[in-house]
């Protein structure tokens, strides 16, 4: 009889690892580009610089992170397959190339074009709710992973039909109603002009702004409560203390979003109504994150999780900076424009980076192990996942992402240029040491370190 | 054949094999399970008490393990270790792993040195 091949349920792996190391690599050119226009930072004006690298940092960074993480995750969380690796093949190189097109369409501030590859970006989306939402599909009941999961496939569909309607509504459309235009372009440019001209009612800062909220809410928050709830206990031997509690946070953060994304569009009073039902669902998740921590078996915290659980802290000061921000009546001044930086920096490099680059010191080791060591797992005596990279080169790196958050935020508040270009630097440099070890773990896959097993009368208690 | 209660965590194991004698059979199934380590952890199987019984009929051995939580995404490899290191074992000349969440894992299933060295209570 043979063993059974261990990567038969799984995904294969170098599906989300594509994907992760392009997140990884923009994340680098997004700090990079910081170094380079640290104006981006300390000035509150929105011009193609701004809009480029955030879009750089949100698609290329963390939805190509998040999509490679819920390719493997989703089906390991809830116990189930992927519904089609073949769509995930198809999806990556769909994926790479709209982002770069958007970016570098964005840089040069071509709006047709960034609605071109922003419509590949919307196809390779599709690919990906599709089978996510047919591998949910095979799960009997539903669950607060389940839900959370469920919860960002719709907020995704509704960030990319909101951002390709923005793009619609920055376009020009001197072809309609030329009498040489092809006839299949009539009714498809008839429905772009009609887009941007219901858009055209609306405050192009407040659909901005509606657009911005529902990608880093709706997609990044609510997949990081969602999955929290599933990881944070599987690593600290615990459990979700209060199923009601979780389950609340996760609808009050839907609704409130909801609210939220309406409400700045129509630039409505209610406006801080909408952010308080927003910040009551996440104090009910910060809740039950502390209950979960605190009944932990697993006492201690490896800096992975140390990481991921401060980037949560952040979403208080977050929160009350988006109140802030939420009152009536609010106009763009210099002052309001460096809360809206602060809020924007606080939200994209302090809560999801931060979660992120805390989780992936989880979550790449094992991708990486599983390649290198899932078939040698009995046969050969393989490295535990903390062993795969240096613990002081991570607490280094972490801390500089720490210092380099403050120094960016000091930055901001001060309109100081040089500063932001400082905090830039830390930040990169926090990241070369993120390099340093992501290459260690990757090094694994062409470089397996097993040693053989012990003899019987050796101790085999641990492998360290 | 009468089960034999195992430390560190396993439940039991009935050994029948005409290549060995029982306890010397046993011995090197539970040592051999020893060998398989779980890499978020770093204790093997049997230490953390993922292993519930080990029964053998006629050299066709059967293991009944768990996870520490349902999903957890070491499972196929460690089944796969399972069935690796028990296939290596002479004496050996079949293995049925079963993976089950009833009773569901906790940290009492674990030896003291493995509770010790995980920092786990």
């Amino acid at each position: 009889m043979n063993a059974s091949n261990p990567l038969a349920h799984a995904p294969d792996v170098t599906i989300p690892l594509r994907f992760m190391i392009v997140g990884i690599v923009s994340l680098m050119t997004s700090v990079v580009l910081l170094v380079a226009h640290p104006d981006v930072l300390s000035s509150y004006h929105y011009n193609q610089r701004v809009i480029a690298i955030t879009h750089l940092f949100v698609l290329g960074f963390a939805l190509s992170v998040v999509t490679g993480a819920m390719y493997q995750l989703v089906p390991v969380a809830l116990e189930t397959r992927l519904h089609s690796e073949r769509l995930a093949r198809w999806h990556f190189p769909i994926h790479l190339i709209s982002v770069v097109g958007m970016v570098w369409m964005f840089w040069i501030w071509d709006m047709k074009q960034v609605g071109h590859f922003g419509s590949g970006l919307a196809v390779g989306v599709g690919f990906f709710v599709w089978n996510l939402v047919r591998t949910l599909r095979q799960v009997r009941g539903w669950t607060v992973v389940s839900f959370g999961i469920a919860s960002t496939l719709f907020w995704l569909v509704a960030v990319i039909l909101a951002g390709l309607a923005v793009a619609a509504g920055k376009s020009t459309y001197e072809l309609v109603g030329r009498p040489d235009l092809a006839p299949w372009l009539v009714a498809p440019l008839a429905g772009l002009k009609a887009t941007a001209d219901f858009l055209s009612r609306f405050e192009p800062l407040a659909i901005m702004h509606a657009h911005a909220h529902l990608g880093v809410l709706g997609v990044f928050l609510l997949l990081i409560i969602g999955i929290g709830y599933k990881l944070v206990p599987m690593f600290l031997i615990s459990e979700i203390q209060n199923p009601r509690r979780a389950w609340a946070s996760l609808w009050v953060v839907n609704l409130g979003l909801a609210a939220s994304a309406t409400t700045i569009l129509l630039q409505h009073r209610l406006k801080p109504v909408a952010a308080l039902i927003v910040i009551t669902g996440l104090a009910l998740y910060g809740l039950e994150l502390a209950a979960i921590v605190r009944a932990r078996r697993r006492r201690a915290l490896d800096w992975g999780l140390r990481g991921f659980l401060l980037s949560q802290v952040l979403l208080a000061p977050l929160a009350l900076i988006g109140l802030w921000l939420a009152r009536p009546g609010m106009v763009l001044d210099e002052s309001v424009g460096r809360f809206e930086n602060a809020y924007g920096f606080l939200a994209l490099f302090g809560v999801i980076a931060f979660a992120i680059l805390g989780m992936l010191y989880k979550i790449l080791p094992f991708l990486v192990w599983f390649v290198a060591y899932g078939h040698q797992v009995g046969r050969a005596k393989t490295p535990a996942l903390n062993d795969m990279y240096s613990t002081p080169v991570q607490v280094a790196g972490l801390g500089l992402w720490v210092l380099g958050l403050a120094v960016g935020l000091t930055s901001i508040a001060l309109a100081h240029t040089p500063l932001s270009r400082i905090a830039a630097l830390v930040l990169t440099a926090s990241l070369l040491l993120f390099f340093l070890n992501a290459a260690r773990i990757l090094s694994h896959l062409v470089r397996p370190r097993t040693q053989p097993l012990p003899t019987p009368n050796q101790p085999i208690l641990s492998s360290l | 054949m009468t089960p034999v209660p195992i430390p560190g965590g396993g439940v039991e194991s009935t050994p029948s094999t005409p290549s060995a004698s029982p306890s010397a059979f046993e011995h090197s199934l539970w040592e051999a399970l020893r060998q398989v380590i779980d890499p978020e952890l770093g204790v093997n199987i049997v230490d953390l008490g993922l292993v519930y019984s080990v029964t053998s009929d006629a050299g066709v051995v059967s293991v009944v393990m768990t996870v520490t939580t349902p999903g957890c995404p070491m499972e196929h490899s460690l089944t796969f270790g399972v069935e690796t290191s028990v296939l290596a074992t002479p004496g050996v000349r079949g293995v049925q792993v079963q993976v089950v969440h009833e009773p569901p894992w906790n940290p009492s299933m674990m030896s003291d040195e493995a509770r010790t060295l995980t920092g786990i209570r």
